[in-house]
C-alpha cells in the first residue's frame, strides 16, 4: 500500500470563495447605491454569462459545439414572456379595450387561444418552459448522439434549429408577438429577481464546477479528448453527451426565462443563430472548458459591445468577427484558459515557449505514425 | 482450457475486397497468441470486428460463450474485451493519471459515474499501475508531454486498469526504439501471466522473444497456425510472410 497523491486543483479553493463572495456583496448591493442603468446591464449580463456557460459545458466539456443553444434559451424566455404578457393584459387593458394580449388582438384572436390557457399561471408556464426546452436537447440528442453524428455536421444543425424557431416565432405571430416580440408586459426589474438571477447564478456556477471537477469532469474531458477510446473503454459516449446536453439546455432555458422577467421585451432575436453565435464568442473569448470563462467572457464582450457599440456602431460586428477569429487562432484557450497555462507553467519553471516547442516536436515525430482511419486525438472545432 | 473466444466463419468486405475471407478462429483461456501476416492480411479487420467497430458481412463472433456479433463496442468492452490502437489512443489533455483512472474498472454508467470519487483503492491501483508501466514520475504530467513509447506504456496500462479478460494489442511496439521494445516485450509477458491476450506484431525479434502459439493470417484466411518454431519452418509462411530470402 501507499499513500502516493497526485495534485489536484481544491474544487473551491479560499481564495476563489473570498473573491466571489465580494463579488456576489457588490453586484447584490449595487441597486441601492449605483446607476440603475447599470444595474439594468448587470441582470442582463448574469443571464448572458448562465447562457455562456451552458454552451461551455457541452461544447468546453463534452466537444460538441452547438451553434442552436438560443433555442433553449428562447423557449424559457417566450414560455415566461407570454405568461407575464397574458397576465399584465388582463388587467391593463389594450388602446382597444381588448384583454388580451395586442398581438393576438391584432391577428383577428378574441380570446386566448385554448392550448395557451395554462400559461396564465406564471410557476407553470416558467417550469412547462424549462421541461420542453430540456426534452427538445434530449429527442435532438438521442437523434444525433446516438447515430454518431458530431462535429460540423452537429454545428450546423444545431444552427439549423434555431434558424427554424425563429422563422416560426415570425410566422405565427398571433401567438408568439411575431417580428416584434413581446413588448410592454409590466415592469419586473426590481432588487427581487435580480437577487433570484444572482441565486441561480451561483447554484448553476456551483453545478457547473462540481460536474467538470469531479470524477465525472474527468470523465468528460476524456470523451471530448478521444471518443473512440472512451467508447472502447465501455462508456456509453452518447448518453454521457445527451445528459450533459440536458442539464446544459435546462440551464439555458433558465437564462432566458429570468432574461424575460428582467429585460420586460423580447423577440425572436433572442431565439435565434446570431445571438446563438456571441454565446459561443462570449465562451471562446473568455475560455472554454473552464466554468469561470464563460462568466468572464459574457461580461467583457457584452460589457465593451454596450459601451462601445454606440460610438463605434457599423463596425461593431465587424470587431465581434475578427475578435473571435483572433481567438480561434491565437489563443484557443481563452483569457482563463491561457492564463491558466501561464500560471502552472511558471508552477513547474518551465517557460510556456518551451512547451510549446516541446509540444510541437512531439506532434511532428507523432504525425510519421498517423495512419487513416485511426483516431488522431481530439475532435477540434 | 476452453476456448474464450471463438470467431466462425467471418467474413467481411469494404467496397469489393475481401478482407476476411471465412475465417475461423479462436483463443484459449490464459493463452498468448501472437497473430502476424503482412500488409493488409486482416490483422487490424479482425480487431475491428471483435471490438465492435465495424460489423461483419456474416459469421459469428463468441465470446466466454456469449454471442457478441453485431455489438456496441461499450457492451463489447463490458463484457470484457480491451483493446489497443495501432497508434495510441490517449485522452491528450488529461494527465498520466487521469488516463489511468477514467480506465479503472467497473461505474460506466451515466448517473453512476456522477457521484463516483477517486477512492484510496482506486488511488492504489492506479499507483501500482504506474509504477508498472514506468511512469510514476509522470503521472502529473499531460500526457502531450510523453514520449512515443511512454504514450504505448500508458495505453497498456489504461487496458490493464480496465481489468479485462481478452486483451487486443495492436501492434504495441510500432515506432519504438530498439530498447523500448525489449521493455515492452518484457511488459507484455508480464500482462500474459494472468490475462489472455491476443498480440499483432510485426517485429519478428519481438515475436520469436515472447511467442509460443502463432496464427499467421494472409488475404483474409489462416495460413498456419501452431508453435512458433513449427510456424517458421513452414514453406507457405516463408513465401508470403517471411520473404524468400529468410
Amino acid at each position: 500500500m501507499n499513500d502516493r497523491q497526485v495534485y489536484k486543483a481544491p474544487m473551491f479553493p479560499l481564495w476563489a470563495i473570498i473573491a466571489a463572495i465580494g463579488i456576489v456583496f457588490a453586484i447584490a448591493t449595487y441597486p441601492y447605491y449605483g446607476a440603475a442603468y447599470v444595474t439594468s446591464l448587470l441582470g442582463k449580463f448574469l443571464c448572458f454569462a448562465i447562457f455562456a456557460l451552458s454552451i461551455d459545458l457541452i461544447w468546453g466539456f463534452t466537444g460538441i459545439l452547438s451553434l442552436g443553444q438560443g433555442v433553449y434559451f428562447g423557449i424559457g424566455a417566450y414560455f415566461t414572456a407570454l405568461s407575464l404578457k397574458i397576465n399584465y393584459a388582463a388587467v391593463n387593458p389594450t388602446r382597444y379595450g381588448g384583454t388580451i394580449p395586442d398581438f393576438m388582438e391584432w391577428n383577428g384572436l378574441t380570446e386566448i387561444p385554448g392550448f395557451m390557457e395554462p400559461l396564465i399561471s406564471l410557476p407553470f408556464a416558467v417550469a412547462a418552459g424549462l421541461f420542453f426546452a430540456t426534452l427538445l436537447a434530449f429527442i435532438f440528442g438521442v437523434i444525433t448522439f446516438k447515430r454518431h453524428i458530431y462535429g460540423v455536421y452537429c454545428a450546423v444543425i444545431t444552427l439549423a434549429e434555431s434558424l427554424i424557431l425563429q422563422e416560426a416565432i415570425i410566422e405565427y405571430q398571433a401567438y408568439t408577438g411575431g417580428f416584434n416580440g413581446i413588448t410592454d408586459y409590466g415592469t419586473h426589474a426590481d432588487i427581487n429577481v435580480l437577487w433570484l438571477i444572482l441565486v441561480v447564478t451561483i447554484i448553476f456556477f456551483a453545478i457547473g464546477r462540481l460536474l467538470t471537477h469531479s470524477r465525472m469532469g474527468t470523465i468528460l474531458k476524456s470523451i471530448r479528448d478521444n471518443d473512440t477510446r472512451a467508447e472502447f473503454m465501455g462508456y456509453n459516449v452518447a448518453n454521457y453527451r445527451i445528459f450533459v446536453f440536458c442539464i446544459s439546455s435546462f440551464m439555458a432555458a433558465t437564462a432566458g426565462a429570468m432574461y424575460a422577467a428582467w429585460n420586460g421585451i423580447i423577440s425572436f432575436l433572442d431565439a435565434g443563430p446570431v445571438f446563438s453565435i456571441e454565446g459561443v464568442i462570449w465562451t471562446a473569448v473568455g475560455g472554454r472548458g473552464t466554468v469561470i470563462g464563460p462568466f468572464i467572457g459574457a461580461f467583457l464582450v457584452k460589457g465593451a459591445e454596450f459601451f462601445l457599440s454606440g460610438k463605434l456602431a457599423w463596425t461593431w460586428q465587424l470587431i465581434m468577427g475578427g475578435l473571435f477569429i483572433f481567438v480561434v487562432l491565437y489563443m484557443r484557450d481563452g483569457i482563463v484558459g491561457t492564463i491558466g497555462k501561464w500560471w502552472s507553467a511558471r508552477r513547474k519553471h518551465v517557460p510556456v515557449s518551451e512547451l510549446i516547442e516541446e509540444a510541437d516536436a512531439l506532434a511532428a515525430d507523432r504525425q510519421k505514425d498517423y495512419r487513416p482511419g485511426q483516431s488522431k486525438g481530439p475532435t477540434e472545432i | 482450457m476452453s476456448n474464450i473466444l471463438e470467431v466462425k466463419g467471418l467474413t467481411t468486405t469494404v467496397s469489393g475486397y475481401t478482407i476476411l475471407d471465412d475465417l475461423d478462429f479462436s483463443i484459449k483461456e490464459n493463452e498468448l497468441r501472437v497473430v502476424l501476416g503482412p500488409n493488409g492480411a486482416g490483422k487490424t479487420t479482425l480487431i475491428d470486428m471483435i471490438t465492435g467497430r465495424y460489423k461483419p458481412k456474416s459469421g459469428t463472433i463468441t465470446f466466454n460463450g456469449e454471442n457478441i456479433t453485431r455489438m456496441a463496442p461499450d457492451k463489447i468492452f463490458v463484457k470484457g474485451i480491451s483493446r489497443k490502437f495501432q497508434v495510441p489512443n490517449l485522452y491528450e489533455t488529461l494527465s498520466v493519471y487521469d488516463n489511468i483512472m477514467v480506465s479503472l474498472t467497473g461505474r460506466r454508467k451515466v448517473f453512476k459515474s456522477l457521484l463516483a470519487k477517486v477512492t484510496k483503492k482506486d488511488n492504489d491501483r492506479i499507483w501500482e499501475i504506474l509504477d508498472f508501466i514506468m511512469l510514476t514520475d509522470k503521472a502529473e504530467d499531460s500526457v502531450d508531454t510523453l514520449g512515443h513509447g511512454q504514450r504505448q506504456w500508458l495505453e497498456l496500462g489504461m487496458l490493464i486498469a480496465s481489468e479485462p479478460k481478452l486483451l487486443l494489442l495492436d501492434e504495441p511496439t510500432t515506432g519504438m526504439t530498439e530498447d523500448g521494445k525489449e521493455k515492452t516485450a518484457e511488459l507484455i509477458e508480464k500482462i500474459a501471466k494472468d490475462h489472455t491476450v491476443m498480440l499483432v506484431e510485426h517485429d519478428m525479434h519481438i515475436v520469436r522473444k515472447i511467442a509460443k502459439n502463432v496464427t499467421v493470417l494472409a488475404q483474409g484466411k489462416i495460413l498456419a497456425e501452431g508453435p512458433l518454431s513449427d510456424v517458421v519452418e513452414n514453406e507457405e509462411v516463408k513465401a508470403v510472410y517471411l520473404g524468400k530470402g529468410h
